[in-house]
């Protein structure tokens, strides 16, 4: 039982917007009232924020671990985190170690991520890594446009088979979502290849293209009622002219939810390296007419990081772009990965170029309901850089400080100049909290009020935006407070968030026949057993049609 | 250089009509590789299965794989670093001396029938052993191969995978990545990890007689570190966990037996492509599990004075009790 007295909310949900009040916490919910001898946390003039919810990151499983594994380097220039009564040892950087990821986000005030791009193949080592995720709440999305059981039911228009398809890959991988990654470019890539017109027919299929699949899976996700829409990354990420690509993905999503992962990543105009340019203006116009959309935006900080991405053809064309480190790891049946460090540069144009895209789209898309605060951690800047980018929506002038650096070749290239828009901690709480809640379909998150999980966190304000936001005064996960004045104070477990379909039980003879030609693993052994998830939270669209 | 271009083993077994082993004896140390993976198999893409794919082995001595492979390239004993770069220039068109390719023991006719067969190839693998990875040059080979391996996607699909033994040694390796960062050598005598193969791994730290006790689980270092490192073992308590007697178990002050993982208890393993499979028990053991010693050995230690460093919000709370 706790009172939080006296704080400054903002709850976007109910248009909350800085008035004082009483939060009161039971049971690791947010409730009406408690007794009046409950323990009470003085919050008086503290900024009191729904705990932040990321909607796209790559914080465990094969890729990022295949990331931690090529960067020794960064991690003995990275935050060390020292064991302690309360913490365990870890690494931080821009591959954090599994413990570390915990500590650091919670330590900025974020609460529950969704991991972005897991193969099904890999699902059980995924797990693992999230179990070692302390107190976030986490959900995962299974890749699955270029599986190639699906694409070849595609191909043949089976649409309902498909479905069950896809419901079957949720179940067995104890995930949450859908995400497609390039459609058939990956699939394409196992041969070397990759797919960048959405009306071609895939590598080696009759009829399918990109596009066909883009809809498709859209539709499947839709009939399942999966609380979160397709989550998508279009095809041609980050060549320069790629907004046509986007824009006429836009069109074929017509009709059906989807998400629109990293946007920033995917409005580009110009032809090539050399007159590349922002296109984030189009972009966003035909974003803000698209009710059913939502993004993230993917913005990109100076720096050093690494790219990792299920998209292997883009990272063979980024190795052969930098000539530095590259990994890549196909898996079987089911999707690609890549790996290439890479470094951001001010002087360089196509990275202030993405730069500038981020922010743009930021304060270009009008409504904070459907574009979230990303950075594709760790690809575009890791996620602990978050507090850089909300001191930069909020502050025009600190932009303009930024933009003015860059060589004038390169302001005619961009928007952000004109832009003057400057965001208020409301759009703040929207973009990093209850909008991506929303998006994830995740009602008792990103929100305060009564029957919200009590997940918080409270700022000291301070004129200096990015201070203030990466050091919270408090934050709460569950009714607990797990950081005080950026030390960790407690590490609870969170908890995972699968979401089960149900699907037809003929599918499983389906899939079992087509097992052994396309798997090395057998059929008993694929699916991840429910006791290796730790505290599952289990959500179902008909609780009765399980099978 | 660096990095490393591979896939799981389905894809090798899906779609490599082109398939190297260097460096490795498959047929006596995978016995299982060729079957279920490589060479023998069927696929979609691959009809005629073994018919449509083609061998190729590197080694520096005739083994018991030479039998399945359609080429044998007998490389001179500690010259698989000078092969790999001749190759490399050889993909690219560059000039090679004869005398480079005299100095590792093949013909030129060999090098430019392999550097055609390697480009001709829809999709090849190279599969590295310990006759590559712990010969002279070591880690500096496997990353060359590597290279090649990568550099080989200006013109075809091309990956390279380590062959990995020893048990459920990938399964350590992950876990040891995602909890530290690093695969293997990890020191956390400061209180965070850190990592300097040479220094920090198990034979150097033995060797120098770092240690004040030896806890070994799922290896065997009594039969394969050399004699300084033994006589270390043999000097401090030494801890073994294994469902055999090892030579470690011999000069151990400590010997318990568990059950066999996969067998008489469950778990999971990673194989060499990193994916994880579930290990259920097919019999009963009256002995504990790894994990269930494990477990308890921990609960036992934590009965102790914590003597870890003091979080500062834990000192104050302590400070404001007293």
């Amino acid at each position: 039982m706790l009172r939080i007295k006296g704080g400054r909310i903002y709850d976007p949900e109910r248009n909350i917007n800085g008035q004082v009040e009483d939060i009161c916490i039971q049971d690791g919910k947010i409730v009406a009232s408690v007794d009046e001898d409950a323990p009470t946390l003085d919050a008086t003039g503290l900024i009191v924020f729904p705990g932040g919810v990321d909607v796209h990151t790559h914080v465990a499983g094969g890729a990022i671990n295949f990331a931690r594994a090529m960067s020794p380097e960064d991690h003995r220039r990275a935050q060390a985190f020292i064991r302690t009564q309360t913490t365990r040892g870890g690494i931080g950087g821009y591959a954090p170690t599994t413990f570390a990821t915990g500590y650091l986000y919670a330590g900025m005030g974020w609460t529950t991520v969704n991991e972005a791009a897991v193969p099904v193949l890999s699902a059980r080592h995924t797990h693992e890594e999230l179990h070692d995720i302390p107190v976030l709440d986490k959900s995962l999305l299974v890749l699955m446009a270029n599986n190639e059981i699906l694409l070849d039911l595609l191909d043949t228009g089976e649409h309902e088979r498909a479905k069950d398809v896809v419901a079957w890959y949720l179940w067995a991988a104890k995930a949450y979502g859908v995400k497609a990654v390039n459609p058939g470019g990956v699939a394409a890539w196992k041969w070397g290849h990759d797919a960048k017109q959405l009306s071609t027919p895939i590598d080696g299929y009759q009829r399918v293209t990109p596009g066909d699949i883009i809809t498709h899976l859209a539709r499947i996700v839709d009939e399942l009622h999966l609380p979160h829409p397709m989550h998508l990354h279009c095809n041609n990420l980050g060549a320069p002219g790629n907004v046509a690509t986007t824009l006429e993905t836009m069109e074929r999503l017509e009709g059906h939810r989807a998400h629109l992962a990293h946007l920033q990543y995917h409005a580009y105009g110009g032809d090539d390296w050399d007159s590349m340019r922002s296109a984030a203006a189009q972009v966003a116009e035909y974003f803000n007419a698209s009710p059913h959309l939502t993004t993230d935006a993917g913005v990109v900080l100076f720096g050093d990081t690494v790219t990792i991405t299920a998209d292997g053809p883009w990272q063979h064309l980024l190795y052969k772009l930098t000539g530095r480190k590259w990994g890549n790891l196909d898996v079987e049946n089911e999707t690609g990965c890549g790996i290439v460090p890479y470094t951001y540069k001010r002087t360089n144009l196509v990275n202030a170029v993405q730069w500038a895209v981020g922010l743009e789209l930021l304060l270009l898309i009008d409504d904070p309901w459907r574009v979230f605060l990303t950075t594709d951690h760790p690809n575009g800047a890791c996620f602990w850089r978050y507090p850089e980018i909300l001191h930069l929506l909020m502050c025009r002038d600190f932009r303009r400080e930024c933009w003015n650096t860059f060589p004038d070749r390169i302001k005619q290239r961009i928007v952000l100049p004109e832009l003057d828009r400057e965001y208020t901690l409301l759009e703040i709480a929207t973009i990093i909290s209850a909008g991506p809640a929303k998006a994830l379909g995740l009602n008792t998150k990103g929100g305060l009020a009564p029957g919200k999980d009590a997940d918080l966190v409270l700022y000291s304000p301070n004129q200096d935006v990015a201070q203030m936001f990466s050091h919270p005064r408090y934050v709460i996960k569950a009714g607990q407070i797990v950081v005080e004045e950026g030390e960790i104070r407690s590490t609870p477990a969170g908890r995972e968030i699968i979401f089960q379909p149900g699907f037809s039980p003929d599918v499983e003879s389906y899939l079992r026949e087509r097992f052994e030609d396309c798997y090395t693993m057998s059929f008993e052994n694929y699916p991840v057993e429910m006791e290796r998830v730790e505290n599952p939270l289990i959500q179902s669209a008909d609780p009765s049609g399980q099978s | 250089m660096g990095g490393k271009v591979t896939c799981t083993l389905g894809e090798v077994k899906n779609r490599a009509d082109f398939i190297v082993y260097w460096g490795g004896n498959p047929a006596e140390c995978h016995p299982r590789h060729f079957t279920k993976y490589t060479i023998m198999q069927k696929s979609r893409f691959l009809p005629r299965g073994r018919k449509d794919r083609t061998m190729v082995l590197v080694d520096i001595r005739e083994t018991k794989s030479v039998k399945a492979a359609d080429i044998f390239l007998q490389v001179r004993p500690g010259k698989d670093f000078e092969l790999i770069t001749v190759l490399r220039a050889m993909i690219k068109d560059q000039p090679v001396d004869d005398s480079a390719i005299a100095e590792i023991g093949l013909q030129r006719s060999d090098l430019e029938d392999l550097v055609a067969r390697m480009k001709r190839a829809k999709f090849g693998v190279m599969f590295f052993g310990m006759g590559l990875s712990m010969t002279r040059g070591k880690h500096m080979n496997s990353a060359a191969l590597l290279t090649l391996a990568a550099e080989m996607n200006a013109f075809t699909k091309f990956v390279a995978m380590p062959m990995r033994g020893h048990g459920n040694v990938t399964g350590a390796d992950v876990v040891m990545r995602w909890q530290t960062g690093y695969p293997f050598g990890v020191s956390y005598h400061r209180g965070y990890p850190r990592y300097n193969p040479g220094e920090f791994s198990t034979v150097d730290v033995l060797v120098r007689g770092d240690t004040d006790c030896v806890f070994v689980l799922g290896a065997d270092p009594g039969a394969t570190m050399p004699q300084p490192a033994i006589e270390h073992l043999k000097r401090v308590p030494t801890i073994v966990l294994d469902p055999h007697v090892t030579h470690t178990s011999r000069l151990a002050n400590v010997h318990i037996t568990t059950a066999p993982a996969g067998i008489a208890a469950a778990g999971t393993a990673y194989r060499m492509d990193e994916i994880a499979l579930p290990l259920r028990p097919a019999i009963d053991s009256p002995y504990p599990s790894d994990f269930e010693v494990v477990r308890r050995i921990h609960e036992a230690i934590r009965q102790k004075p914590d003597w870890r460093v003091r979080s500062p919000w834990i000192e104050r709370q302590l400070d404001a009790a007293h």
